[in-house]
């Protein structure tokens, strides 16, 4: 009972208050209260105008509970508030101008002002004004990124208003750049918007693009005779050479300056309705699978009346030379689109350079791929000349043992560089058993060797469809690696990219550095030289071809966790490296590693070169890739890097 | 007299070792000749330049009356041309018969549909006969050449360079681990052969080369030291500095 | 001269009379001419056999004899396939529209005809224009010289390039791979022209014959199959047989010989190469109409590696080893992963063969290499005790033979 007796006071104060002080706002809101309650997009202008033009402060926060439909207005008294719902259904008042809560009122004494979408965008318009001054940045740059993303030409003046007053050099900059691609598509100054055009030429970026191309885009128009003046020409079409005679005289029909032309369809759709004692028009159903035929059956049926007739060529050509066919541009104003296309020009000559460069980084990055799936197969073939075709199931193996690991270890930094080393570990132990096992029984005899592994391949790759199913399974990059390095707008590389380019480097440093560095890469040598003459002198060759291609595959291993970070892991991941692994060795030139590198080089920007050229399409891509290298290899049978003579072999 | 042969002014370098330098050679078409000369001295560099093996750099490869060039002709067309090989070690088809090698080493037509409609004829086989019985495998004639002995195989590949019916027969130490006995035979095999064609004879062996008793030419460094009869060329100073003395 | 030469090969005489006696006794057992013990099915599937062995022995001929591992011949077979499988398909389809068509008021001009066609064949990929290489579809000679023409002369053109440039050994077998892929790879686009991955389908249905039952027709392709296995059998013995065969193997043993001998090893190559993939594509004419589908992952380079599995399994070098290895291996393999093969229960784990055959063919693939390199035709040696060289090891393909390599040392 008290509390009710205190809320009660407390109601009455406030409204005794609100009453009692000066309220603008309000004032404001009543003188336009017809408007407003029965507002609609042709009217409620002026009202807009009055809070925005106000000069008060609560008119940001008028507009924005205007346009959410927070305003309700009490019948009792048609005062306007803020009004927002509680838990039972009733609503609390909040004053304009005091910003106060005026306590609660029940649904049934107001009524809430619900503008359509048509005045709610306006209203959305006039508190740009507002945010883009706001005095919170972030406010502003979402104000600035609404403009951006939804520009029109109202916008444009307030826009400019904000920019003297702009005290972030950064938004400043922005809120410059989009005044000037406001100005390009909307200013009224046909000069202006000309000037603003050369300003921005041969800049790269896509919203210029994006404001240019409107201003070029034409429509095909026809005209009896000549094309009146006035228009802005993009160029006159001349039927048969700049648009086929089907499509002007399409044209025509449409705009009905000519009867269309019927066509087979319609003609055997025409002949069945007029089919009387198995004849049409004179001519005997069972003839009509000729065309001859039917053509004659159709000129009865029109000599009848009973069709329209089809108009002849001749006819088709008096027709098209009586018209005139022209593009015109959308944009009524020719100096703007004259600007706009040089402008358009520079830029996609610079886009193009910027393209090419672009085209670069892709080849290398993945001229990268291909080098860490192939270096591998370089020490194994490459030196050792033992041809593993289950070295693609190796790159698989490390590929999972990096998902295992993660699935154990949840942080995908500790868990990646947990992985690098366990991959090169499983594979490497792989490696040997498969040396021990198999492979020393074969040496020299490749194509032994050649049918072995892919025995252990075909089994490697059931056993983990058997282990780890056939979905594919994500391995996941730490957070740092996600996000690309972007230059511009064209130009981007990820930064996953990036590390499995500079991993590539390492790997290549590391092999030359065991192969010429080490005791084992002279050991290897040696062996792969002269087995017997290293034998004599003390080195165990059994050892040795052990440890190499163990080494050759825990390399194998550790390209298998970078291939699956960008790869999603399945038990085909292997066979989708396979032959371009070995492409990439036997194209650089076995037993040289520099070799490797020239071919993953080689592959990795032909791929990319020729998916440059049609992009749709990466599977002809890939076919005539291969196509290349098996020409290729016509003329440098050995590779790029070829070993010549007697150290060749034969 | 006439040249079968001649070799000049050719020089082939693999990775920047001259192999073969501005070597010149020539032989008769029934001449026989041994090359000797020290390890590496290009003695199967040169066989593998004119038996079109290995290209050489420059250099003119010249052949028979009409002077026709073999420098830029395959392995087969050389072959085919009269030019025969034996290598260093036996290289016959282990797999067939001594029949089957002979047969196929054999003069006749070499193409794929040629030899595929091919039936030997009555001539073939006796000649294929008297190879057998020239070489002493008559009575293997049967039997898989992989399971003939060292020497046998070198005679059977012998007898297959001469069922070739070759102008010129290059020979790669013929007589490499062969008893004494069997080296008799060879050397009458080889100069029987030099009587009706060209015979060039690399080998180490100097008792060997002096039962062929004939010309001598002396390689070193890819290209020719001396040249002469055996005694001739044993007085020569400098090949007793390079080979001989040491 | 048939005789001499038959009887000279006891081994030709044998395997015919075999196959003669298999195929009396599948017909004689079928549901379509006799007791119906072998089901339809099964009746297609030992024709598809057949077809297997047949290509088979081109794979043997190619890798067994000549020592070229190639790792292409299933593309040539699926390109038999494609060929016969355009002429079926069009003319199936154009009985149906023909017959879908006579209901219409006026009847349809032959253009309207061939439109329809090619709507119902393409419009799975989007398109309905013939592509140009379907221009003689409509006519059954054209596509069966076709299958005979399209893998012969894709295989001479490869071949062609990849022999001059003295590719050889396991680069050419990277190489075939490598065509093999691109094939397949191109065949999977749709704007190839033949259905993407969709393939060509409803093969078994032969234009015209669709009064006669599936289970005759089945017969009848055994009995194609079968006379074309004889022929190619037949064919493959002579060549290997005589000099030609001697020269090939000796390319095998030992390249650079043959063609010191005055041989141009590149043209044995090349014809036995070209030679084997028009064997293969008429062998994969034979295959698809009774599988009744074929689509691009039948050219993927997986089967071709299947095929150099089933004739090393067989055994090399023989042809009848190449047969009964195709045979074997593919009837095992489809009895495993057809889920006939019963499953075995470890207790803590049930072996599901569907799952696992893979692996234990991969295995038996490396035991196979290992140990019994003459495969299960070396069992025939054992029993009929016949002589073969010890080859020490040396290996049947062109390379340094242990054996040569250490008698010269000696």
């Amino acid at each position: 009972m008290k509390r009710l007796i205190l809320a009660g006071l407390a109601l009455l104060m406030t409204c005794t208050l609100a009453l009692s002080q000066e309220a603008p706002m309000q004032d404001i809101l009543q003188d336009h209260s017809a408007l407003i309650t029965k507002s609609s997009r042709m009217t409620i202008a002026p009202a807009i105008a009055a809070i925005s033009d106000s000069g008060l402060t609560q008119a940001q926060d008028v507009l924005q509970a205007w346009q959410s439909k927070d305003i309700w207005q009490r019948k009792s008294d048609g005062l306007f508030f803020r009004a927002k719902e509680t838990a039972e259904g009733s609503y609390i008042l909040f004053d304009f101008d005091s910003g106060e809560t005026l306590g609660e009122a029940d649904k049934a004494d107001l009524k809430q002002i619900k503008p359509n979408s048509g005045v709610r965008a306006l209203i959305g318009s006039a508190l740009v004004t507002f945010q883009l001054q706001d005095s919170d940045p972030a406010r502003r740059l979402a104000a600035l990124t609404s403009i951006e993303r939804n520009p029109s030409s109202e916008l444009l003046a307030p826009l400019r208003a904000s920019i003297d007053t702009e005290t972030d050099a950064d938004l400043k900059a922005k809120k410059r750049r989009a005044e000037r691609l406001l100005t390009i598509a909307y200013d009224s100054d046909e000069s202006a918007r000309v000037a603003a055009i050369s300003d921005m030429s041969g800049d790269l970026g896509v919203d210029l693009r994006a404001t240019l191309n409107p201003l070029l885009e034409t429509r095909t128009e026809v005209f009896a005779g000549e094309a009146p003046e006035g228009l802005n020409l993009a160029r006159r079409l001349a039927p048969g050479e700049d648009i086929s005679t089907e499509a002007a005289y399409d044209l025509l029909v449409t705009a009905g300056l000519a009867p269309a032309r019927i066509d087979q369809a319609e003609i055997r759709a025409t002949l069945g309705t007029h089919i009387s004692e198995q004849e049409v028009g004179g001519v005997a159903l069972e003839d009509l699978n000729q065309p001859e035929a039917r053509a004659r059956a159709y000129a009865a049926l029109v000599a009848q009346g009973l069709a329209e007739p089809d108009p002849t060529s001749a006819e088709i050509k008096a027709h098209l030379d009586a018209h005139q066919f022209v593009e015109i541009y959308n944009e009524p104003s020719r100096p703007v689109t004259l600007a706009a296309s040089e402008a358009l020009e520079d830029i996609l000559l610079n886009v193009g350079m910027n393209q090419s460069l672009d085209l670069i980084l892709d080849g290398l990055s993945l001229a990268s791929i291909y080098f860490l799936a192939a270096i591998g197969l370089a020490i194994t073939f490459g030196v050792m000349g033992v041809i593993n075709m289950a070295h693609g199931e190796f790159i698989m193996m490390g590929a999972y043992t990096g998902y295992v690991i993660q699935q154990l270890i949840p942080n995908h930094t500790a868990s990646i560089l947990v992985a690098i080393p366990m991959a090169f570990v499983v594979t490497f132990a792989a490696g040997v058993a498969m040396e021990r096992l198999v492979i020393r029984w074969l040496y020299n005899r490749p194509l032994e060797t050649l049918l072995a592994t892919f025995g252990i391949s075909i089994a490697l790759q059931q056993l983990a469809k058997n282990i780890f199913g056939t979905q594919a399974l994500p391995l996941t990059s730490p957070e740092w690696l996600d996000g690309a390095w972007v230059l511009n707008d064209v130009v981007s590389i990820s930064y996953i990219r990036i590390a499995i380019f500079i991993l590539a480097i390492s790997f290549l440093a590391i092999f030359l550095f065991i192969m010429r560095r080490t005791r084992l890469g002279l050991e290897t040598r040696a062996v792969t030289q002269n087995p017997r003459m290293a034998a004599s002198m003390g080195i165990n060759p059994n050892r040795v071809n052990m440890l190499t291609f163990g080494l050759g595959s825990g390399i194998a291993g550790v390209a298998g966790v970078a291939i699956g970070l960008f790869a999603k892991v399945t038990s085909e991941l292997g066979n989708d490296y396979i032959v371009q692994s070995f492409m990439t060795v036997v194209v650089g030139g076995v037993g040289n590693i520099w070799g490797t590198l020239a071919g993953a080089a080689m592959i990795g920007f032909l791929q990319k070169g020729i998916e440059w050229f049609n992009p749709s399409n990466t599977l002809a891509a890939q076919t005539f890739m291969i196509i290349f290298i098996i020409i290729f290899i016509q003329f440098r049978p050995r590779g790029i890097i070829a070993l010549k003579g007697r150290a060749a072999g034969d | 007299m006439s040249t079968l042969l001649e070799v000049s002014g050719v020089s082939v370098t693999f990775d920047g070792f001259r192999a073969i330098n501005n070597l010149s050679f020539r032989i008769g078409p029934a001449e026989m000749r041994a090359i000797i000369g020290p390890n590496g001295a290009g003695k199967t560099t040169f066989m593998d330049i004119v038996t079109g093996k290995t290209k050489p750099d420059q250099g003119r490869i010249i052949w028979g009356e009409k002077s026709i060039s073999l420098r830029g002709m395959s392995e087969a067309r050389i072959a085919r041309e009269g030019v025969g090989r034996k290598f260093q070690k036996p290289t016959v088809f282990e797999d067939q018969t001594v029949h089957e090698n002979l047969l196929m080493a054999l003069r006749n037509k070499r193409g794929p549909f040629a030899v595929l409609f091919y039936k030997p004829t009555a001539k073939d086989l006796a000649r294929v006969e008297a190879l057998a019985e020239e070489i002493g495998l008559h009575d293997a004639l049967w039997r898989k050449s992989g399971e003939l002995s060292h020497g046998q195989k070198q005679w059977l590949e012998i007898g297959m360079l001469l069922a070739q019916e070759p102008r010129l027969l290059l020979v790669d130490e013929p007589a490499a681990g062969m008893t004494p006995a069997e080296r008799e035979h060879t050397t009458n095999i080889l100069v029987e052969a030099a009587k009706t064609r060209a015979v060039v004879v690399v080998e180490h062996d100097m008792e060997f080369v002096r039962r062929l008793n004939c010309k001598v030419t002396v390689l070193h460094e890819g290209a020719v030291l001396a040249e002469g009869s055996l005694d001739h060329v044993t007085t020569n100073q400098n090949v007793i500095d390079v080979y001989l003395g040491r | 001269m048939k005789n001499s030469f038959l009887m000279r090969n006891p081994s030709t005489l044998i395997f015919l009379a075999a196959l003669a006696i298999f195929t009396i006794m599948v017909t004689v057992l079928s549901e379509a001419f006799g007791l119906g013990l072998i089901s339809t099915s099964f009746v297609k599937t030992l024709g598809k056999t057949l077809c297997l062995g047949l290509v088979a022995i081109a794979m043997d001929l190619v890798w067994g004899y000549a020592g070229i591992l190639s790792l292409g011949h299933f593309a040539f077979f699926g390109l038999g396939g494609y060929m016969i499988g355009m002429w079926l398909m069009y003319e199936r389809t154009r009985d149906i529209v023909i017959s879908s068509m006579s209901d219409a008021p006026i009847p349809p001009t032959a253009e309207e005809i061939t439109d329809a066609i090619g709507h119902q064949i393409f419009g799975v990929v989007g398109s309905s224009e013939f592509p140009l290489i379907w221009a003689f579809a409509d006519s059954l000679v054209l596509q069966l010289v076709l299958v005979v023409l399209v893998p012969g002369v894709l295989a001479f053109v490869f071949g062609w390039l990849a022999f001059r440039s003295r590719v050889a050994g396991v680069y050419l077998s990277i190489l075939t791979q490598a065509m093999t892929l691109a094939l397949s790879l191109y065949l999977f686009q749709n704007d190839s022209g033949l259905r993407g991955n969709n393939g060509l389908s409803g093969l078994q249905n032969l234009p015209g014959l669709d009064a006669v039952a599936q289970d005759v027709v089945s017969i009848w392709f055994l009995w194609a199959s079968a006379l074309a296995l004889g022929l190619g059998y037949l064919l493959a013995a002579w060549v290997v047989s005589g000099k030609f065969g001697s020269v090939i193997r000796g390319i095998r043993d030992d390249e650079a010989r043959v063609r010191f001998l005055g041989y141009s090893v590149e043209s044995y190559k090349l014809a036995l190469f070209t030679v084997t993939a028009c064997i293969a594509g008429i062998a994969g004419a034979l295959y698809y109409p009774q599988a009744g589908i074929i689509n691009p992952a039948e050219i993927a380079p997986i089967a071709s590696i299947y095929l150099a599995v089933w004739v090393a399994i067989g055994g090399r070098g023989r042809l009848y080893g190449a047969v009964i290895g195709a045979g074997f291996v593919s009837l095992v393999s489809s009895w495993f992963t057809g889920g006939q093969a019963p499953d075995i229960s470890l207790g803590f784990y049930t072996i599901k063969w569907v799952d696992w055959w893979l692996i234990v063919l991969g295995l038996s693939f490396v035991l196979v290499t290992l140990f019994a390199p003459k495969g299960i035709a070396g069992l025939f040696d054992l029993a009929g005790s016949r002589k073969w060289p010890n080859r020490h090891g040396a290996d049947l393909g062109p390379d340094a033979g242990a054996l040569r390599e250490r008698e010269a040392n000696e």
